[in-house]
């Protein structure tokens, strides 16, 4: 039998920038920033140099061009080579300027309407309106395009602005803390920028001290004191001991942040193994050094039992664990160890603020009893009830969140959970969503089921949008009211990125047609244009999400599992 | 947050409570207009044609599902309650002998179809999702025969390679006089419908059949096809069940259009002529 051959993909195969030459990183290293960086300290398989030709590209932009949209989720950061950006610090700019799409209700009428305004071919799109406002604009590089802005002039008129000029360093936090940009960033004249993409931007961290103490300066000067200061046990602090607190608190990052790629290898592969590759934070046993709080990313929270692992709860964005194990021990209880392990779901940031100074900073005024404080020690002790509430479990009880943990089904705030035992399969569902999305549904009523639970194939309007990562035109974003996952349809264009980077292929592309039925197709190569779709939750619908509505057996819910507690009523009604 | 799905016991009675109340008010009205010599059936008759007409609105709802109608599923709780509401009308209305003449019988038949259909209906939906979700695969009913193909092409293909890689032609042979006629398209329907399990009995009786002719390599393809076949069996399954959920609605809904059309032209005739 002959053997099949091939050579081991490397990291670097599939590089950032697809033009990048030598010359090119010989020009990046005349510039301050790079020359700066110590090339001796980077190992062979990872040099400066392989990482400026593979992990970064030079993109260049056209004044008035958008480099970065406030609320954009984004894996890379940018260092100003040439020319001069400016941004956007208040009032700060509308959505449609964005190329997001506005949201705006029906009213009764309009709803009303749709009864008779539906066309009978799915997808169809007013051909002479599309274009003829967009704000897209194409790039130099090939299939690439950029969102731009129309007049420059009355937008520093009318916001207040920052400028932005060489050697400026943008858009790292966002990229590799995985939260959304929060500023919009534009360029003032044409500019030159080198774009790094999270890989490169991370090794840079790990390999040069500079670029480090930079990130994490950044970090501790723009996000950590508001993250601290959000968490429940720290929120009682002065300015002066949270500084302290942010000062010690410890950065790591575990797991790998383009998750979503691999997330469907590691489905086909035995469950218990996927717990197993997960790294981990903190190990069952183990003595407490500090509390670790998730900046961003999922933690899963399981135990020991039999030759396995049983998943217990998963931690969020805000969580923390670890204050009652090293408040007791504290307290002098001996044999105080972690009752849990915590693994990287995917991939999380976690912050470790230490023991010592947690002892300083909040058992010393937790003990005291003193009011104000004292919510801290509740707060505590609650979330340890809570855990212990957890491990005392049966596997059968805690068999769905289990599931629904390692199908990565916590990452949605709306997943769509449909009780089998109640759907009739009518799909009346189905037809609903039809009916209030150009006759197509936008989600199939079908998916991964666990007992008589489904959780159907529509958008689940994640925590971790990682669909959102890479749109080149910012068409796929977070709503600002709602913060569900929404396409601007104008400013989509149909590249499939979003479609791809779906771990959960909860979105489609659809080739869109015109008044009389034809699909629409690109004079250039006779391919029709496609565009993206997903579940908007019936954003513009004044009954909100058409599908749960129109379920005449209430079989169907939209559910944050982290909030959910299943409970079926027994009425069969 | 705990997800409570349905209504509660509460709500049930609460609305059975509701239907009941119109129903002995309609019930002392009637008494009312029978001791002052009125004719009762008139104000049955209205009520009762009210009652229809409002079940009658639950098919145009489910067209409206972007208006702010209420959730379907308290449509769906009205329109069953409302159901048997309309029953017990209709047997004070006629005074619970049916109609006489040829038109009151024939919409007292199509009267007690709708009804009968709509609680075989209800009795279907409560009870015929339970039992899909124990079967173990959950399948889109448009997609069954798309499924049973792939299953199909799937078996042919083991038994092409049995045969290729064996050299000879036991299992080839019993599958094209037995088991190919099972892997053409759902068998077993009525079987099926009341939970029987001919299905896998004939599955395994074809099996066992062949089992002793074949060598140790056949067998191992045998287990194969075997498997598939079991595979079917639960596509079969939600195949015949699925169909019942589907076309139950097909006589239902023709029959309450009916009804509702002679109800109205009933209703012309008692107040052009009667009244």
């Amino acid at each position: 039998m002959a053997i099949t051959t091939q050579e081991r993909p490397q990291r670097w195969d599939q590089p950032f920038g697809l033009f990048m030459t030598d010359q090119d990183v010989d020009r990046l290293l005349t510039f301050p920033e790079i020359s700066a960086i110590e090339e001796s300290k980077f190992p062979a398989h990872c040099s400066l140099k392989g990482i400026l030709k593979n992990d970064a590209r030079v993109v260049k932009y056209s004044a008035g061009d958008i480099v970065i949209r406030e609320g954009d989720y984004g894996n890379s950061a940018f260092l100003v080579l040439d020319g001069s950006l400016k941004v956007v610090l208040f009032p700060g700019l509308p959505g449609e300027m964005l190329g997001r799409r506005t949201i705006r209700k029906k009213t009764l009428w309009q709803a009303f309407k749709q009864l008779w305004t539906q066309r009978k071919t799915p997808e169809v799109r007013d051909v002479k309106s599309q274009g003829q406002h967009s704000l897209v604009r194409a790039t130099e590089a090939l299939g690439s395009s950029q969102v731009f802005l129309q007049d420059v002039p009355a937008i520093l008129d009318k916001n207040k602005t920052a400028s932005l000029g060489k050697g400026a360093l943008f858009g790292e936090l966002a990229a590799l803390g995985r939260t959304p940009r929060t500023s919009t960033i534009f360029a003032e004249t044409d500019a030159e920028l080198l774009e790094i993409r999270w890989q490169g931007l991370r090794e840079f961290r790990k390999y040069d001290q500079g670029w480090r103490r930079l990130i994490d300066q950044r970090y501790r000067a723009n996000a950590l004191n508001a993250h601290l200061r959000a968490t429940s046990i720290f929120s009682h602090l002065d300015d002066k001991d949270l500084q302290e607190v942010a000062d010690a608190t410890l950065f790591e990052t575990y797991g790998k942040f383009d998750w979503h790629l691999t997330y469907n290898k590691l489905q086909t592969k035995e469950k218990t193994l996927g717990i197993k590759d997960e790294p981990i934070i903190a190990q069952q046993g183990d003595y407490s050094d500090g509390i670790l709080l998730v900046r961003t990313g999922f933690a899963r929270v399981s135990i020991d039992r039999g030759n396995g692992q049983q998943t217990l709860t998963y931690l969020g964005t805000g969580d923390f664990y670890g204050a009652d194990e090293i408040f007791r021990a504290w307290q002098g209880d001996s044999n105080v160890s972690l009752r849990v392990t915590i693994t990287a779901l995917g991939y999380a940031e976690m912050l470790r603020v230490p023991s010592k100074i947690v002892e300083k900073h909040l058992f010393a005024y937790w003990s005291s009893g003193r009011e104000g404080f004292r919510k801290g020690a509740l707060q505590s002790s609650v979330e340890s009830r809570r855990m212990q509430d957890y491990i005392d479990r049966t596997l059968t009880d805690g068999a769905l969140l289990e599931w629904a943990v390692e199908e990565r089904f916590v990452n949605g705030t709306q997943a769509m959970l449909i009780n089998m035992d109640r759907c009739v399969r009518c799909d009346d569902c189905v037809r609903a969503c039809s009916a209030a999305h150009d006759g197509n549904p936008r989600f199939i009523r079908h998916g991964k089921t666990f007992e008589n639970w489904m959780v159907a194939n529509a958008c689940m309007h994640c925590a971790d949008p990682v669909c959102m990562i890479g749109c080149p035109t910012g068409a796929i974003h977070r709503s600002m009211s709602g913060g569900m996952v929404i396409i601007n349809d104008d400013t989509c264009i149909g590249c499939e990125t979003c479609a791809n980077s779906c771990p959960y292929s909860n979105i489609r592309m659809v080739s869109i047609r015109d008044d009389v039925g034809n699909f629409i197709t690109d004079p250039q190569n006779q391919k029709p244009i496609l565009k993206a779709t997903k579940c908007d939750l019936c954003a513009d619908q004044i009954s909100g999400p058409a599908c749960v509505f129109a379920c005449p057996h209430d079989a169907m819910r939209r559910v944050d599992f982290r909030e959910t507690e299943l409970d079926e009523n027994t009425t069969g009604f | 947050m705990k997800i409570q799905q349905g209504f509660s016991l509460v709500q049930v009675w609460r609305y059975v409570g509701l239907a009941s109340l119109l129903l002995l008010v309609t019930w002392q009205w009637t008494i009312q207009i029978d001791s002052s010599l009125g004719i009762s059936a008139l104000a049955s008759g209205w009520v009762l044609f009210g009652v229809l007409a409002f079940l009658a609105l639950f098919s145009i709802r489910k067209r409206l599902p972007f208006m702010p109608l209420a959730p379907s599923a308290i449509w769906f709780m009205l329109h069953t309650v409302g159901g048997f509401l309309a029953l017990f009308l209709f047997w004070l209305h006629t005074d619970a002998m049916g109609s006489k003449g040829f038109y009151g019988q024939v919409l007292t038949i199509l009267f007690y179809i709708t009804s009968i259909s709509g609680v075989i209906g209800l009795f279907m939906e409560k009870v015929i999702p339970r039992q899909l979700t124990c079967s173990g695969v959950e399948i889109i009913y448009e997609r069954i025969p798309g499924e049973i193909a792939a299953i199909r092409e799937e078996v042919e293909s083991l038994i092409l390679k049995c045969t290729e890689e064996v050299g000879t032609s036991t299992l080839a042979e019993h599958y094209l006089e037995t088991l190919n006629w099972y892997f053409q398209k759902p068998r077993f329907f009525l079987n099926n419908v009341f939970g029987g399990h001919l299905s896998q009995h004939w599955v395994r009786q074809q099996c066992m059949i062949l089992e002793r002719f074949l060598s140790e390599k056949e067998r191992e393809f045998l287990d194969k096809v075997y498997s598939l076949a079991e595979k079917k069996r639960k596509i079969d399954f939600h195949y015949a069940l699925q169909t019942l959920l589907k076309t139950w609605l097909l006589v239902h809904i023709p029959m309450a259009a009916a009804v509702t059309a002679m109800v109205i032209w009933h209703l012309i005739l008692i107040m052009v002529f009667f009244v």
